[in-house]
């Protein structure tokens, strides 16, 4: 489905991704793992188009990306739940999730896709007319994701989920996607520091330092890999 | 008593024309986080636009408003996208603050050259009608002036929260980059904005134009208050703005009627100084 090749992408003259490779088929999860700093959200952000990459190929289902707009790319089906949510705190639930329906298509399946999304977060239903403001941290990422399925993703991107929330509710919000990969085809690309919880999660991963890939391999081949165990789970 | 009420009344009336300044303002700042330092001009330049279209199309002043409107929004619209969005990129201060202080020194000076420094009014058969409601005495044009911007401040809240427009405004001004992330073109919302913002104090100076002078400079002290209004009111709120700018009327009028008319611009910087010391203080115990 997502196909990236020789990614490079940076902010003005400095440069941060170097020749990024990666893949993500139907119906699979995918992490992309690093620590602090390692390039992800910059990935992120160059994979959506929201940076120019300065090289390398984003090829959704055989159409290339690289160069178009941000909001293209989100009308193709690349949809992400951004870093720190990004949710509009002064507008309420129903609000929130109607500025996620912003092509065509996804304004005119919204009421169906609303009802999807109330049906896997109930809880949001019961707040549709509160302040997003308001919600506790967990259900804030609840409507940042419910947000992203609005706009119908292909991909869907997660970036760092786990961000500031208990364990339980990054279990709750890493069910869901899971869920998603599995039972509508969706790709998911999660994003993540906490690589416990990501490797739980996902079909393989990638791991990311200072820009470049250093490691792929299935979940459980990551978990097994004496690097990662030594760099990043302290085993 | 009967002299309070009036000057009730009249601190209403001219007070609404500081809250239809003021949300223009809050509006524009809202979404850009700038402050457009020539909202008084725009007040000016819409005072003129009525002066032109009632002298050579013979239409009632209150009648050119919906014209004005709409040129006043095309004009917001150009400045936006030719000046004011390539300078945002700069993320200066300075070069806004330059930018608009000089936009609205130019108009102003446009002014003076096109139509000279001779204080104008569009006659119309009903200045100088009035009417009785009990002790108080209401002039027309400003009756209707007062009741359309009534109308148009209501529209303006139920734009904001009804249609998908507002709501990419509001989702701007709340979250830049969560408006990115779902797709909001942020350039677009910044010329509806200023186009908006520009179109509404436009308005206020067509509505003016029923009771008050015309002259090059006729904005300025409107542009002041409005910044006032957006200060008290609160930086981004609408509703605030609007009860500010009425406070801001009628506190005007009550210190013109009780001290001196001389001393009320005085009086009203002093207590726009005061509202921010005691508000800074209260802010600071808070923490």
């Amino acid at each position: 489905m997502l196909k990236v090749e020789g990614l490079r992408a940076g902010y003005g003259s400095i440069n941060i991704l170097w020749d990024l490779s990666f893949e993500v088929k139907e119906g699979e999860v995918v992490a992309i793992l690093g620590s602090n700093g390692a390039g992800k959200t910059t990935m992120v952000r160059a994979v959506t188009g929201m940076v120019r990459p300065s090289a390398g190929s984003v090829n959704l289902n055989g159409e290339e990306l690289a160069k178009k707009s941000s909001r293209y790319i989100l009308d193709k089906g690349i949809v992400q739940v951004p870093e720190g949510r990004q949710i509009f705190t002064d507008m309420t639930v129903l609000e929130n999730l109607e500025m996620g329906a912003f092509s065509k298509p996804t304004k005119a399946a919204f009421a169906r896709n609303l009802e999807t999304a109330y049906q896997r977060f109930p809880r949001l239903k019961e707040r549709a007319k509160q302040a997003a403001g308001t919600l506790s941290g967990g259900e804030q990422q609840m409507l940042a994701v419910a947000r992203a399925l609005i706009g119908m993703p292909k991909l869907l991107i997660l970036d760092e989920p786990s961000l500031g929330l208990a364990p339980n509710i990054v279990d709750d919000i890493l069910d869901v996607a899971s869920s998603m990969a599995r039972n509508d085809g969706i790709a998911v690309l999660l994003v993540e520091q906490d690589i416990t919880k990501a490797l739980a999660c996902a079909d393989r991963g990638y791991v990311i330092e200072n820009g470049r890939i250093a490691l792929e391999g299935s979940a459980s081949e990551l978990s097994a890999n004496e690097h990662v165990k030594k760099a990043y789970l302290g085993i | 008593m009967s002299i309070f009420l009036q000057a009730c009344v009249n601190g209403l009336l001219i007070g609404g024309f500081y809250s239809l300044m003021g949300m223009g303002q809050n509006v524009i700042f809202g979404v850009m986080k700038i402050v457009n330092f020539c909202h008084g001009e725009m007040l000016m330049v819409g005072m003129y636009l009525t002066l032109l279209l009632s002298t050579h199309l013979g239409l009632d002043p209150y009648a050119c408003v919906p014209l004005v409107a709409i040129l006043m929004f095309l004009l917001g619209a150009l400045i936006q996208h030719t000046l004011i969005t390539p300078s945002l990129r700069t993320n200066s201060f300075t070069n806004l603050l330059f930018l608009t202080v000089g936009l609205g020194m130019l108009l102003s000076n446009l002014a003076l050259v096109l139509f000279g420094s001779e204080y104008r009014t569009i006659p119309t058969s009903y200045s100088q009608t009035y009417i009785s409601l009990g002790p108080v005495n209401l002039s027309l044009p400003r009756l209707i002036s007062f009741g359309v911007l009534i109308v148009i401040s209501i529209a303006l809240f139920a734009f904001l929260k009804y249609t998908t427009t507002g709501k990419q405004i509001r989702a701007v001004s709340q979250n830049p980059v969560g408006a990115e992330v779902v797709g909001i073109n942020a350039k677009r919302i910044y010329i509806l904005t200023y186009g908006l913002g520009t179109a509404l104090a436009g308005v206020a100076g067509s509505l003016l134009t029923g009771f008050y002078t015309i002259f090059p400079t006729a904005g300025a002290s409107f542009g002041f208050r409005a910044l006032i209004v957006v200060v008290v009111g609160g930086l981004g709120s609408i509703p605030g703005a609007f009860f500010a700018g009425i406070f801001l009327g009628i506190l005007e009028t009550m210190v013109a009627l009780f001290i001196s008319p001389s001393y009320s611009d005085l009086i009203v910087f002093v207590t726009f100084i005061v509202i921010l010391v005691v508000r800074q203080m209260i802010i600071l115990r808070r923490k």
